[in-house]
């Protein structure tokens, strides 16, 4: 179900979710979420099962349950547009969560700043934190070493008998890692690695480290 | 004016033409002053089209007998076309009758390409007769005061119904005349069909069935025997011939020869890119047929496509190589020669192809088979046993197809909303629904109403509200626009159009193609060299390539054929013959290839039924040979590979052609367990291929097209299109969620339903599986690939199944690194 894994001699639990957590900051983090996907859909007449709404919250509670965090930051994207009625439901979880919250805002990320302030969850454009730089979009900054999401990164497996498999994952090369999109309802993009980059893919169970 | 003073003129006109109309054209006319509903079975060129505009201007005289004074308003008739390229040629043969006979009768055209200034001036003056799409009729139905205007037709046909019967555009022929009906109680419903095996049944689809035998209804048919020569191009040297490849640019200077020795020659291939590289082939080997070759199919500019046939009449073109583009429609008098280029898959297809030539009284249509690969040559003596005896497919009619019936609700709340116990009776009273339930039905209307399952407290769905008077309606504008944008059930990948940099627009080509070009790459396209310059809104901006820079052709995904039952089991029989001493001229050519074929392996008789198994760098290979069609083998495939699954955990990549299929594995089949068992059972079948279908991708993707008919993906607004890898994946994550969360939806459950109907055909399955059942099995060990198993082990497109964990696959794969 988990990963362990060292970036610069801090310590990071991969979970099979999307989900990562900073042992040394007690800190879960959590990218492209895209509440609010589902509503939005129905709002504009397409039928998608409306069930699927809960399956978020679901999952953020079991995460947040696993890992019992002291903090959890959301990398962008944590609602997909406009407010709609799941700000309710996301207002339930943060209440029942109750620790502190804070959104690194993405490009979805257009519900107003006091909607989240009102809720106590701090928004910033980005966080730079014991050497690692925390932000929505994937860049490289000099003595950093970022922690982004965005991309909904994938990948693709080969093996014999043209067996292929395409999985979302942790894509970690030299001075990044990008997060895979934790929200249900979310499509992927596959990334290619380079020799010098490590992938880890998740299925619903496990994390499982890539070999070349 | 009686029948008789009305007949007159029509054969008054028919000898100013010095012409003498046809029975079948006399038979039409009587039918339809009757008052009749009727299938007219005519080919393409035979004079269809004045079997029936004839009798809708007749009679508007009849009830007009001062027409040439007074002109009565309103609708008249509409003219159903399932391509839009046909339009104007059908426009011309009635205003032609229209004017001669001195009605004053207008004539108009409304397609996809029809302005929209032009469209809101028919709105307000509708033209006498139009001629129409199925899509732009349910676009009628979707704008307001449509009942106003259909309310005077006294005639729909619907032509080239054999095209739409079997899709789901006769499905919205269906639903559209189901309204129509009613809306304009003077109506009459006639159908153009060619030869198809159901026409009976084409008939009950179009007209609605009705119990015990319809007394209104009459079928007319054209005897027009026309003799049809199949010949194969067979090559001096057999050797030569490639084991696969689809191309079969092999044979060009045979082809180049039978050129130069007909008028015109019409080359048809089956697919676009196909098409693209003979067309270039030839001109690069025989320059000096430049300036009389020319290329049409369907992504070509429309320009370009009406200049080239235009062409062909004009007798200007020696050769022209075509896609299906040019299987409809219009005629084509100077077309001596038609060349067919690969297998057609299905008997009626090549008759319609082979009817292109030859249409001068008295001539004989010459069709010549140039087979792509070695086996195919077995399909040319087949097919000529099936234009002897005239053995046609059927075209299966959808059922219960939601997704259509769903975005046809919505268009009727977009116009003028509508009372659903109205709409239940006519939608219950057409083909394609007449075993629907209540349920069913309330589930169409929860969908759109709804949006199936509601979760009152939250639920912000919005689309079909109930009004006060209990009938449904749209009353958002946004809604109705999105609607409105979407309607049509041809679901296909984002075409982008081509242009030069300094203005002028080529054609389109698919985006999945040119999403894997740099701007500076070069490629073909409608026959020149092109550099792509960049994309830009949906536009590829190109320009002229050096003539001799090296470069790719376009290519195009397109539907896959598959072998009809019908020509499946003609090429059965041809194949078997293989062992006897009756062989036909191709058959005999093939005595290389089987001699190949025989070193190692056996080409099987009819009591046998052949398995292969070798292993190759890319793992261990099983091959079946049932010869039963494409999409027989895709069932099989994964029936096979699911029941193997089941005896050990295993991975399976599938791949198949119509001659069998292929289950690659990278690890060793146990094929003596696999007999041991009796895997090829016909018990359990339904049950397991829906476990398989479960396991592979199939029913995924028919819910593509699903997803996006019943409105649940949006395509986007035109020039501000979302890309087309949005939609797949989105319908891609919606199949998902539907799987995870609301499995027992209709529409869901369409997808598995059309994948076992339209695409797996569980009956022909059955029949394989006993037929297996009889023969005897006979199993070979090889050293290496066998030229029948050659075209399947180098297919790329293939479907996967596993029974592994994904753990453990993931632990024996490799990421695909960057090199």
């Amino acid at each position: 179900m988990i990963l362990d894994i060292q970036i610069n001699n801090c310590d990071f639990i991969l979970h099979c979710s999307g989900a990562m957590y900073w042992t040394q900051q007690r800190m879960l983090l959590i990218s492209d979420v895209h509440l609010g996907k589902v509503s939005h859909f129905r709002r504009h007449g397409s039928a998608i099962p409306g069930q699927a709404i809960y399956r978020n919250f679901e999952k953020l509670d079991a995460v947040a349950n696993y890992f019992s965090p002291e903090k959890i930051c959301f990398l962008g994207d944590l609602f997909h547009s406009t407010l709609n009625r799941e700000w309710h439901l996301f207002e339930e979880w943060a209440a029942r969560t109750a620790v502190p919250l804070m959104l690194v805002a993405g490009n979805h990320d257009i519900i107003s700043p006091h909607k989240y302030e009102a809720l106590g969850v701090r928004l910033q454009s980005e966080w730079q934190l014991d050497g690692f730089l925390l932000t929505h979009h994937p860049e490289e900054r000099t003595g950093l070493y970022t922690i982004a999401g965005h991309i909904h990164p994938a990948v693709v497996l080969g093996g014999m008998g043209k067996q292929a498999l395409k999985l979302p994952c942790f894509f970690r090369s030299p001075q990044q890692l990008i997060l895979p999109a934790f929200g249900e309802f979310t499509g992927t993009y596959v990334l290619q690695p380079k020799k010098e980059d490590m992938v880890y893919v998740i299925t619903k169970e496990d994390v499982v480290p890539v070999t070349a | 004016m009686n029948r008789e003073q009305l007949f007159n003129i029509a054969h008054h006109w028919f000898e100013q033409q010095g012409w003498k109309p046809f029975s079948f054209q006399v038979q039409a006319w009587t039918a339809f002053l009757q008052g009749k509903n009727g299938l007219l079975n005519a080919p393409t060129g035979s004079g269809k089209t004045y079997a029936l505009w004839f009798p809708v201007v007749l009679d508007y005289i009849k009830s007009n007998p001062d027409y040439k004074t007074k002109h009565k308003p309103g609708l008249k008739a509409v003219w159903i076309t399932p391509l839009r390229a046909l339009s104007v040629e059908i426009k011309q043969a009635a205003e032609r009758v229209a004017n001669d006979l001195g009605t004053g009768l207008t004539v108009g055209i409304r397609t996809g390409d029809t302005s929209s200034a032009d469209r809101s001036r028919m709105r307000n003056k509708m033209p006498d007769l139009l001629v129409t799409t199925p899509e732009s009729m349910q676009l009628m139905l979707a704008s307001k005061g449509y009942k106003d205007i259909f309310k005077t037709c006294t005639a729909i046909i619907v032509d080239e119904w054999h095209e739409l019967l079997g899709t789901k555009r006769g499905v919205q022929v269906e639903l559209a005349l189901s309204r129509l009906k009613v809306v304009a109680p003077k109506l009459r419903i006639w159908g153009i069909s060619a030869t198809i095996g159901n026409l009976q049944q084409a008939m009950e689809v179009l007209l609605g069935p009705t119990p015990g035998k319809p007394e209104n209804a009459e079928m007319i048919k054209a005897h027009i025997d026309k003799k049809i020569n199949v010949i194969s191009v067979i090559p001096e040297k057999m050797e030569a011939y490639p084991w696969r490849g689809h191309m079969g640019l092999h044979l060009i200077d045979e082809v180049a020869a039978i050129i130069k020795k007909s008028r015109t020659t019409l080359i048809f291939t089956n697919v676009r890119s196909q098409c693209e590289v003979w067309y270039q082939a030839l001109l690069d080997k025989y320059p000096e047929f430049a300036g009389e070759m020319a290329m049409h199919h369907g992504s070509i500019a429309k320009e370009t496509r009406q200049w080239v046939e235009q062409a062909i009449r004009d007798e200007q073109l020696k050769a022209v190589v075509c896609t299906s583009s040019l299987d409809l429609g219009v005629d084509f008098a100077p077309v001596e020669t038609v060349i067919q280029i690969g297998g057609p898959k299905g008997v009626a297809r090549f008759l319609q192809r082979a009817g292109r030539s030859g249409h001068r009284p008295g001539q004989q249509s010459n069709i010549y088979f140039l087979a792509t690969h070695a086996i195919e040559l077995a399909e040319a003596s087949a097919l000529r046993k099936a234009v002897k005896d005239t053995v046609v497919e059927d075209r299966v009619p959808y059922l219960n197809a939601w997704d259509v019936l769903v975005q046809y609700l919505v268009t009727l709340a977009v116009s003028d909303g509508f009372n659903p116990d109205e709409i239940y009776k006519e939608v219950k009273s057409t083909f394609c629904y007449q075993a629907m339930s209540i349920d069913d039905w309330q589930f169409c209307i929860n969908f759109i109403t709804r949006g199936s399952q509601s979760l009152q407290a939250y639920d912000e769905f919005k689309k079909v509200e109930a009004g006060e008077d209990g009938r449904l309606k749209v009353n958002s504008k946004a809604v109705a626009q999105r609607h409105r944008m979407q309607i049509g059930t041809i679901v296909g990948d984002v075409m982008m159009n081509v242009k030069f940099l300094g203005g002028g627009y080529i054609g389109n080509v698919e985006e999945g193609f040119i999403s894997k070009l740099n701007p500076g790459d070069i490629f073909i396209f409608a026959g020149r060299k092109l550099e792509l310059y960049r994309i830009k809104n949906m536009e590829v901006l190109v320009r002229r390539a050096e003539p001799d820079a090296k470069a790719q052709h376009a290519s195009w995904l397109g539907g896959r054929l598959t072998l009809s039952a019908q020509m499946s089991e003609l090429l059965r029989e041809e194949l078997y013959t293989a062992n006897t001493d009756t062989m036909s001229a191709e058959m005999q050519a093939l005595a290389p290839v089987f001699l190949r074929q025989r070193k190692e392996s056996i080409v099987p008789g009819d009591h046998e039924f052949l398995i292969e198994t070798f292993k190759t760098r890319e793992g261990y290979h099983a091959l079946f040979y049932p010869f039963e069609g494409r999409f027989v083998h895709e069932a099989l495939a994964s029936l096979m590979a699911y029941r193997i699954s089941l005896l050990s955990p295993i991975s399976f990549s599938l791949a198949y052609n119509d001659y069998g299929f292929e289950l690659l594995s990278d690890r060793e089949i146990d094929m003596q367990q696999v007999l041991d068992n009796n895997l090829f059972t016909p018990v359990h079948l339904h049950h397991d291929l829906q476990s398989s279908l479960n396991a592979t991708e199939m029913a995924r993707r028919k819910f593509r097209d699903i997803a996006v008919i019943a409105g649940l993906v949006f395509t986007g607004y035109p020039g501000k299109m979302i890309k087309a890898k949005h939609l797949q994946s989105s319908s891609q994550l919606i199949f998902e969620v539907f799987r995870d969360y609301e499995p027992d939806n209709l529409l869901f459950q369409q997808a598995y339903r059309e994948t076992f109907e339209h695409q797996l055909e569980e009956g022909r399955l059955i029949m394989a599986l006993e037929r297996i059942q009889r023969q005897e099995i006979v199993w070979k060990q090889c050293e290496k690939p066998t030229p029948l198993s050659f075209p399947i082990i180098t297919d790329r497109l293939r479907e996967k199944l596993s029974s592994e964990s994904l753990a453990d696959r993931i632990k024996r794969m490799t990421a695909n690194y960057m090199k």
